[in-house]
């Protein structure tokens, strides 16, 4: 952040960025690229199956295709993201199409391994470039989110507006001492719903008859606290000391009840005072036109 | 009726059970000397340590859980973190019940990553899962000389063929890669205890057998009942002829033999790393650089020029240029090696290359 940036009196009290491995989902995704694309090299090259994939130049890409593709599947069912399988089809995909284009149709064995270790070599590359978008900024009046490759995003967040810290931290966050803080402001940013829904249909009637076609379904949503890794401190380390640096600013930008209580006193206080020194003024300009009055009198 | 000897009610059982205790005890010694290397290496690599503690205590959790479902207490609630886990029953039950499970915490972390690659190794090992009787034991299998013999067969069997598997292992196969990365893995994790963040209380063996003695001495009836159970097997085994008996501490054996290998493994790692920390630069990455370039380098060679021991000898050579090169490099990049008056030598000649 540029000393422009910050406000008036304000200090900065810390710069951050994801840990390199807090987008272990996306990694894990390219490791997995790697590894199926050496052990179909080692099946069709060099293990004891290797003749069953000489019969046909095809097999090579089925076998490879298949398991991407059901492994796509699982990963999209297990974390309710069907990106994770569009993203394996475009894979299957360009390495299909790549193969018939350049006519690699008898060398699939060798540009299958190939293929798959560079496009995870690309996949780590966009992961990372990605986690280098995010900056969180700490400073003693707000948090301000930084992220977005091309749409730069931002968002400031005052530590008196948040009414709740959520906290996590996974295994190999606590292995290596990092993990998400985030922080639900009152208009409940940060809190993001888990939804789930189930749905059927019922047809009635035959070939000729009348057909009857009923849907029915029912669903849930649970509020849970969720945001995008731009909007959160996602990945930060290290953990603990961020985690109680936030959660002190938090406490001294809050006002607790006792110093509410404390302040509603010396408001009371204060109009007290007032009310004394608007009487003693109207007392004494009384006593003024009285001396005055006295005076003329006297004259 | 000869048989029927006191050799054969009392002594005969109580060999295998002897063996299997010797090995687990040599594990334990094992798993001392990797405690006592990843404190030394904890202020530089506290991940690595951490990873460690986790897999340590993630056994611990799962056998506590394993004891539980045994003794149909039922799981209400699992929990694990890097330092601590905890299970809870459903049911809350008393006596045998719970030792049995506590037996399960104690005991399990010993055996059951070591399991894990059994099942594993059955798979991918040729030969060596060999449990039967010997020709020229028939006749005395039931003494206490013949469950030894036995016992001791099988272990060298066993050991034969893993041993015969591990120097031939192929580190270009997926399945023998995978193996070895499980072997070293699961040998950071083998232990009953784990190395506590702050040193306030002394984690070690004298700290594991001292549990497992409590367990012993607070119901000694229960382990008079296992004991019972134990000989009334070997009874059950005896009347049918049958080498059950033996059989199963075998098992037991191979899973102590597998763990030592685990553990030597992963102490010869952690030794390494404690070593390359004493190297500054780019040097400290050189010893894991030689060990991978020179197995390749081998691998390819014996491609064109092909001979019978292949893996063994690939192998060989990546340990040896591993030991070597580290070896020169902390003669000369380091203070180690060198008597008093090089040391000064060095520190001068370090001074005025830092000075340039």
């Amino acid at each position: 952040m540029n000393d422009e940036e910050l406000l008036k009196n304000e200090k900065l009290k810390k710069v951050l960025s994801p840990h390199p491995l807090s987008f272990m989902n996306y990694q894990s995704l390219c490791i997995f690229l790697i590894v199926w694309g050496v052990l179909v090299g080692w099946l069709v090259n060099f293990s004891e199956f290797r003749g069953m994939f000489s019969d046909n130049e095809w097999y090579p890409i089925l076998v490879w295709g298949i398991v991407l593709l059901v492994i796509g599947i699982i990963a999209s069912l297990i974390t309710v993201r069907w990106s994770i399988f569009f993203l394996y089809l475009a894979i299957f995909l360009g390495g299909t199409g790549l193969i018939l284009w350049q006519g690699w149709i008898k060398t699939s064995d060798v540009f299958i391994p190939f293929y798959m270790v560079a496009v995870s070599i690309i996949g780590f590359l966009l992961v990372e470039w990605y986690r280098r978008s995010h900056k969180y900024i700490i400073s003693d009046h707000r948090i301000v989110f930084k992220g977005g490759i091309t749409v730069k995003k931002e968002r400031t967040l005052r530590y008196d507006k948040i009414t709740d810290i959520n906290a996590k931290q996974g295994v190999i966050g606590q292995i290596f001492g990092f993990g998400t803080i985030t922080p639900i402001s009152q208009s409940g940013f940060g809190l993001g719903s888990d939804k789930s829904f189930v749905g059927g249909g019922v047809q009635v009637g035959g070939e000729k008859k009348a057909k009857i076609f009923g849907l029915f379904g029912g669903g849930k949503e649970i509020q849970t606290p969720m945001s995008r890794t731009y909007y959160e401190l996602h990945g930060i380390h290290p953990y603990k000391e961020v985690k109680k640096l936030v959660e002190e600013m938090v406490q001294t930008s809050v006002i607790t009840p006792y110093q509410q209580e404390q302040v509603t006193s010396q408001k009371e206080q204060v109009d007290l005072q007032t009310q004394m020194r608007d009487l003693l003024k109207k007392q004494m300009d009384t006593n003024e036109e009285d001396q005055e009055d006295g005076s003329k009198e006297d004259s | 009726m000869d048989d029927l000897s006191i050799d054969v009610i009392l002594f005969a059982p109580l060999a295998p059970m002897l063996g299997v205790l010797l090995f687990w005890f040599i594990q334990l010694l094992f798993i001392e000397s990797e405690k006592y290397l990843l404190t030394k290496i904890r202020p530089k690599h506290e991940p690595l340590c951490r990873f460690t503690n986790f897999l340590g205590v993630l056994f611990q959790t799962i056998c506590h859980a394993l004891g539980y479902t045994v003794t149909k207490s039922g799981v209400s609630g699992f929990y694990i973190s890097v330092n601590y886990g905890r299970v809870a029953p459903k049911k809350e039950k008393k006596g045998i019940f719970e030792w049995v499970a506590n037996v399960f915490l104690f005991v399990g972390p010993f055996f059951i990553p070591a399991f894990l690659l059994l099942i594993c190794l059955y798979f991918l090992m040729t030969g060596g899962f060999d449990i039967s009787i010997p020709a020229h034991l028939t006749g005395m299998e039931h003494t206490f000389a013949g469950q030894l013999s036995i016992f001791g067969t099988s272990l060298y069997a066993f050991s034969k063929g893993f041993f015969n598997f591990l120097s031939n292992i192929d580190l270009l196969h997926p399945g023998h890669f995978g193996f070895l990365l499980l072997l070293i893995v699961l040998g950071m994790g083998i232990r009953p205890s784990h190395i506590g963040e702050k040193t306030t209380e002394k984690v070690d063996m004298i700290y594991d057998l001292r549990n497992i003695w409590r367990l012993v001495t607070l119901k000694p009836l229960y382990v008079v009942i296992l004991f019972l159970f134990a000989y009334v097997f070997f009874y059950v085994s005896f009347f049918l002829d049958q080498g059950w008996y033996v059989a199963l501490f075998s098992i037991f054996g191979w899973l102590s033999i597998i763990a030592i290998v685990a553990l030597i493994i992963a102490d010869l790692i952690i030794l390494l790393i404690k070593t390359t920390d004493e190297i500054t630069g780019f040097w400290k990455l050189t010893p894991y650089v030689i060990m991978l370039v020179s197995y390749v380098l081998m691998r390819i060679l014996f491609h064109y020029f092909p001979t019978d021991f292949i893996n063994s000898a690939s192998l060989a050579v990546m340990m040896a240029c591993t030991v070597l090169a580290t070896y020169l490099i902390l003669k000369y990049r380091t203070n180690k090696f060198k008597t008093k008056k090089k040391m000064k030598l060095f520190k001068k000649k370090n001074k005025g290359e830092s000075d340039e």
